[in-house]
């Protein structure tokens, strides 16, 4: 039999017995050329092994921690504001459907239009999914701060649903407008920084 | 797999971090950084890709920590995480990968005893892609040929044929080839 190559080498280090390993086995027992070439093989790999570990030249706890902060606010929020902002839109249409005058007309068309475009860039955010992606410190710091000001705007959002409805219209639509201005820095920050680093 | 990285208090540790311990968490992150950096960079290209997995890594840790139940070491259960997010970050990429180009571009960089021969960290770092993942993943971590192709969405065989390319390439590079009569 001719020498092992190294593909049987390598395989008789594996545990278990493959088709032909008897064979390669009886060889190496009587072959010291192959023995020597098993005990390279082996001394290759213990070099490997105590290859010295390389450490990363920055710390990333900053930027892990304050991604996983944002992360769990953005999920605390989004329970929160599923409830109260779908009870918002309910009344806000009820309320909208009953008006007549042409001033409150022109105001509900407003927030509705308004309310669309907070919903599109949610959907653009929701697909962008910024939660499972690497976001770098100062990215995850501006982010984490527009979220925060987007929940106090919702927080803001179910007070004024509370308010007379004489007084109501006019402040919701700036509320609205007020968090789609935010959305769409939101929206830059991820998808600028996104592109930027050619995802 | 052997646990060489052992988080000390680890139950208290793991207890806090799964209720979202910030404090908690940086221990985690402490006792794995280095490994798994290490790990990231040894398999990723470049640098800052190292450092995108380690990030991502820790960043699906403290998401997920609450999914660890114990069956296996957190240091095992932390490296499966960073090996599958380093083995993504290198089909995102699709670094050409190819053996001429290899052979083409990674030439012995130091002359000895009249042969042409590099050390062993130049050798890996030579590697094709693939091929160094699959000897890091096997013969440094210790998987076993059949993870190390479920984390790779290949075969057994593929596996077993890069890990011996990749040891044909090493001994030529690293000047052991000795001939046998």
């Amino acid at each position: 039999m001719s020498h092992l190559s190294l593909d049987q080498l390598v395989a008789l280090r594996e545990p278990g017995a493959e088709p032909g390993t008897a064979t390669a086995r009886e060889h190496l027992a009587g072959c010291a050329a192959c023995q020597a070439e098993l005990r390279r093989l082996e001394q290759r790999v213990a070099r490997l092994k105590a290859l010295p570990a390389l450490r990363p030249a920055r710390d990333q706890w900053a930027a892990v921690n304050s991604r996983a902060t944002a992360a769990r606010r953005v999920r605390r929020l989004r329970w929160a504001a599923v409830g109260g902002l779908a009870a918002a839109a309910a009344l806000t249409l009820v309320v909208l459907q009953r008006r007549t005058e042409t001033a409150q007309v022109t105001t509900a068309v407003a927030i509705d239009d308004v309310m669309a475009r907070s919903n599109q860039l949610e959907r653009v955010l929701e697909a962008y999914n910024p939660d499972a992606r690497v976001t770098d410190g100062v990215t995850a710091r501006v982010a984490g701060e527009l979220e925060d000001r987007i929940a106090v705007l919702d927080r803001e959002l179910n007070t004024v649903q509370m308010q007379d409805a004489r007084n109501r219209d006019a402040a919701l639509l700036r509320l609205w407008q007020e968090r789609v201005g935010l959305l769409d820095a939101l929206v830059d920050v991820h998808l600028t920084r996104a592109s930027n680093v050619g995802f | 797999m052997n646990d060489a990285y052992v988080l000390s208090d680890s139950e208290v540790v793991l207890s806090r971090a799964r209720a979202g311990d910030a404090a908690a968490l940086e221990r985690v992150y402490r006792a794995y950084e280095t490994p798994v950096y290490n790990l990231a960079r040894r398999i990723c290209r470049t640098v800052e890709d190292a450092e995108d997995v380690l990030q991502e890594t820790f960043f699906e840790v403290c998401r997920s920590i609450g999914q660890y139940r114990g069956d296996g070491s957190l240091w095992g259960w932390v490296r499966s995480i960073a090996a599958s997010k380093a083995l993504m970050r290198l089909r995102r990429n699709k670094y050409r990968d190819t053996d001429e180009l290899d052979e083409e571009f990674h030439r012995p960089t130091m002359k000895v005893d009249g042969g042409l021969r590099m050390d062993l960290e130049a050798a890996l770092e030579r590697l094709p892609e693939t091929s160094r993942a699959v000897v890091w993943l096997h013969d440094v971590e210790g998987y076993t040929h059949e993870e190390i192709a479920g984390m790779m969405g290949k075969t057994v065989s593929f596996s077993k044929s890069q890990l011996a390319r990749a040891h044909t390439r090493l001994r030529r590079w690293l000047g052991e080839e000795e001939a046998r009569a």
